[in-house]
């Protein structure tokens, strides 16, 4: 495991017939990290993994997956990679320990301890038909071949999709696990908490474009912190105060936004004020993700706050 | 209809307010209708296909059979063990409304069995199974009042059969008394099933084990029987026959003694199997059969995980169920040909169609049935090379794509398993054919010879074969439509282009007619060049599929 980059993808671009489903898309994985891929559906999350697995193949731009190309060497990448989609289609008459079996076998690496011990974690029964598997338990089977593997990158497209939340949280602590064991994740999610709480790194992407990517530290860097504090004196002298946004005052408690790099003129501005109780929350994933979308995608400040009241 | 509907259903629940059995059935009306409108055109093809075969082939009986000289020298030599075994005893082949039922009683009892079993289970523990009767029962409707509409559906459905059938015969003049019992008798069978076909929807958990249920009560019904008449002292079958409700059936002798009384057999067996039925409806949770879904292996076995014992695997019950088929139909046409041979007339157009051109009747019968065998074995081949577009549809080919294997390697897996069940089906029924044909003529040597015409038929199965794969990777979407259209047309030209009037350079050259037949002289060029063809289209094929993306429905 030389490579740097377990996934490097740049500029890149599909189109099926007249749709471009990807216009100049952006991933990178570092290898040993975990790497989420936010977007809404139908922005392109699963055409790119689907050409990173050599399903699909890319009109433009380049792909690299472990080091590999993914089209021309996807027999040799996927014995490195597993992955789990996010509706996942078993065989009807063949139970899920059997389907576990196979697709394990498909990449010559069957370890029955290590897939008892996952279906011990998701607690599936493998002895039951696929055909009477609930959604749910459909992508338990995916999961436990994904984690029991020893591949080097596990490739997840909403794997948590059908899981009780109980089952997320045995979801959550396989995929701390993985990376422990120095394995990278690429995890496709709709749920920002999992991002948040699992991810080194986050990609968004809109219309199969990167809008934004990076630590989830440096996303927050740039945008604006909401700071709620008790003052003494009139409020009305902080919002002439420069990167001071959305003042509102209830009483003497006062909250509003403020951009990360006027943060020392404000605190400045705040001392003489004696303040009190001061709360500053950075930037939950769920704004930077929604300042991408709908309506903050427009900058239109004033209603986006009222729509997300 | 809504408005009548949502007052109909209040009403029933407020009648039926009192007691638990009463309100099992609140809807049931509401339910008839409502299955009705969902199966109306299934019921109305199925009624109209059996009971138009009855006049067509009164008809065409008239043709083959003209005098009573002709029917008498028929009851003659009607009565052989394959005859006995396969459509029951000739006790009155000297007339047409015997030679009816020989040649197509059984056919019709038995596909009756079939409907109602499926429809049954389509309208019963399948709608349970998807999940579609609990949102129908969170409604106000009563425990039974689903089940028990689609029972008297089915029931109404083999009545109708039944009299149609009997209407058919008397529109073609023939006893009306013995029409009357032999629509009676076709009722009689299929109510039983109707029967069946209710309890195992109790038992079973989903509609597949259902249908499974009930056709193995079947398929023992049958078989029963063909032991019973195999044992028959003259034209009345053992008494073992009184043990299958298709003997019930036959044991009415329509056309011969006419009598009713093993209808109330039928009948009883039927009311007792709805009140079973009805009894362990009551005592189950909705979702839930009787017997437990099985649970299976925990783990995969060591051939499942090859990529072709895969293949083999899922399919394992599609190649047993052709296999018996296509064995069963071998065996059949071997020992029946020489007595067939003697019917035919040699000079007629029929018989001149049907053997090739060849002088020899028999060896042209032989040849065409051996040929019949191919195709047949072909459909199979089709539908198992099938799975490589279908698979790709239903997203399974994505799991097994995105792992640690190519799309070449997979895809010549699932054509491997066509092509050598086929081969091992052409070589046994072709040595079959040839030892029961041997047996009947006292000729031991047939089989070899045989087996290998047989053979000769492999390149044909291997182009149906590589034409799959090359539709699917260069058609996908719309590579089953074509391959079973294509497929259609060859069947229909190869074994009956001489009667609809096709060109003769067309009838000669296709895959199958231009194979040479049993009796003519071998020769090694057409299976060269059908061979060769298979070649370019599987490689065309395969490599289109190694470049294209995934297409998925």
């Amino acid at each position: 495991m030389t490579e740097q980059l377990a996934v490097d993808v740049r500029g890149l671009e599909k189109h099926f017939g007249s749709v471009h489903a990807l216009n100049g898309l952006d991933l990178r994985v570092a290898t040993g990290s975990v790497a989420g891929f936010l977007g809404p559906n139908g922005s392109g999350k699963s055409t790119t993994i689907r050409i990173l697995l050599g399903l699909l193949r890319a009109d433009g731009g380049s792909a690299t997956l472990l080091g590999g190309d993914p089209w021309r060497d996807a027999v040799e990448l996927h014995r490195r990679v597993a992955y789990v989609a996010g509706d996942v289609t078993l065989w009807p008459n063949l139970t899920g320990g059997q389907a576990i079996d196979i697709l394990s076998a498909l990449r010559r690496d069957v370890d029955r301890t290590r897939i008892e011990k996952y279906l011990q974690l998701f607690e599936l029964d493998p002895t039951k038909k696929a055909r009477s598997y609930s959604k749910g338990n459909r992508q338990k089977v995916a999961l436990v071949a994904a984690f029991a593997s020893r591949a080097e990158l596990l490739i997840l497209d909403e794997p948590t999709n059908g899981l009780d939340p109980l089952m997320e949280g045995v979801f959550t602590d396989c995929v701390n696990e993985a990376k422990g064991e120095g394995r990278s994740v690429l995890l496709s999610s709709h749920i920002f908490a999992e991002v948040e709480k699992l991810c080194d790194t986050v990609t968004i992407i809109r219309d199969g474009r990167t809008v934004e990517s990076g630590t989830l530290t440096e996303l927050r860097h740039l945008q604006r912190s909401t700071i709620t504090v008790t003052i003494d004196g009139d409020p009305a002298a902080l919002s002439k105060v420069d990167g001071v946004y959305g003042l509102t005052a209830d009483g003497p408690r006062v909250s509003f936004g403020v951009d990360e790099n006027a943060l020392p003129g404000v605190m400045r501005a705040l001392a003489p004020l004696s303040p009190r109780g001061l709360i500053s929350s950075p930037p939950s994933l769920e704004e930077l993700f929604l300042r991408h979308y709908g309506l903050h995608a427009d900058d239109a400040e004033p209603t986006a706050k009222a729509a997300s009241r | 209809m809504t408005a009548v509907t949502s007052e109909r259903v209040t009403a029933g629940a407020q009648r039926s307010g009192r007691g638990r059995t009463v309100d099992g059935y609140a809807g049931f009306g509401i339910m008839v209708r409502f299955i009705l409108r969902r199966n109306w055109l299934r019921i109305l093809i199925w009624t109209i296909v059996l009971a138009g075969l009855v006049v067509v082939v009164v008809q065409s009986q008239r043709v083959t059979f003209p005098t009573q000289a002709d029917r008498d020298a028929y009851a003659s030599i009607a009565n052989t063990p394959s005859v006995a075994a396969l459509t029951g005893l000739p006790y009155a082949a000297s007339t047409i409304g015997g030679i009816l039922n020989i040649k197509i009683w059984m056919t019709l009892a038995v596909s009756l069995a079939f409907a109602v079993i499926f429809l049954v289970t389509r309208n019963g523990r399948a709608e349970e199974e998807a999940g579609r009767t609990e949102l129908l029962r969170g409604g106000v409707l009563g425990q039974h009042a689903y089940s028990l509409a689609d029972w008297a559906v089915n029931a109404g459905f083999t009545v109708v059969v039944g009299i149609l059938c009997a209407l058919g015969a008397i529109s073609q003049g023939l006893p009306v008394n013995g029409a009357l019992t032999m629509g009676a008798s076709l009722m009689g069978v299929g109510l039983v099933f109707v029967g069946v076909a209710a309890v195992a929807g109790q038992l079973a958990q989903t509609g597949r084990g259902a249908n499974t249920l009930s056709v193995v009560v079947l398929g023992v019904a049958y078989l029963v029987r063909a032991a019973a008449d195999l044992q028959a002292h003259g034209d009345n079958p053992s008494g073992l026959s009184w043990l299958s409700p298709i003997g019930w059936g036959q044991q009415m002798r329509s056309y011969g003694e006419n009598l009713w009384w093993p209808l109330a057999l039928s009948v009883g067996t039927t009311v007792v199997l709805g009140a079973i039925a009805l009894l362990l409806e009551r005592g189950r949770d909705v979702g839930e059969g009787i017997l437990p879904d099985r649970s299976g292996p925990r783990h995969a076995a060591a051939l499942t995980m090859t990529p072709i014992g895969l293949a083999l695997r899922l399919q394992r019950g599609s190649i047993i169920g052709w296999t018996i088929g296509v064995l069963i139909g071998a065996l059949f046409y071997g020992s029946v040909a020489t007595a067939m041979a003697n019917l035919l007339d040699g000079n007629s157009a029929v018989a001149q169609a049907f053997s090739g051109g060849s002088k020899d009747l028999v060896a042209g019968l032989l040849g065409f049935f051996a040929m019949t065998n191919a195709l047949l074995i072909s459909a199979f081949a089709l539908q198992s090379a099938d799975t490589v577009r279908a698979d790709e549809a239903n997203g399974r080919a994505e799991l097994e794509w995105s792992r640690a294997i190519s799309r070449t390697g997979w895809a010549l897996s699932r054509l491997i398993v066509p092509a050598g069940v086929s081969f091992l089906l052409l070589l046994l029924s072709g040595y079959l054919l040839g030892a029961s044909f041997g047996a009947s003529v006292g000729d031991p040597g047939q089989a070899g010879r045989f087996a290998m015409a047989s053979l000769a038929y492999w390149p044909s199965t291997l182009l149906i074969i590589a034409f799959v794969m090359f539709c699917a990777a260069w058609l996908p979407r719309a590579a089953s439509a074509v391959t079973w259209s294509v497929f259609g047309v060859l069947v229909l030209v190869s074994m009956f282009g001489d009667l609809l009037g096709a060109p003769d350079w067309i009838i000669k050259n296709t895959p199958y007619t231009a194979v040479p037949r049993v009796g003519q002289d071998f020769s090694a060029v057409p299976l060269i060049v059908i061979g060769a063809l298979a070649l370019v289209f599987a490689i065309l094929g395969l490599r289109r599929l190694r470049v294209r993306d995934m297409i998925s429905a």
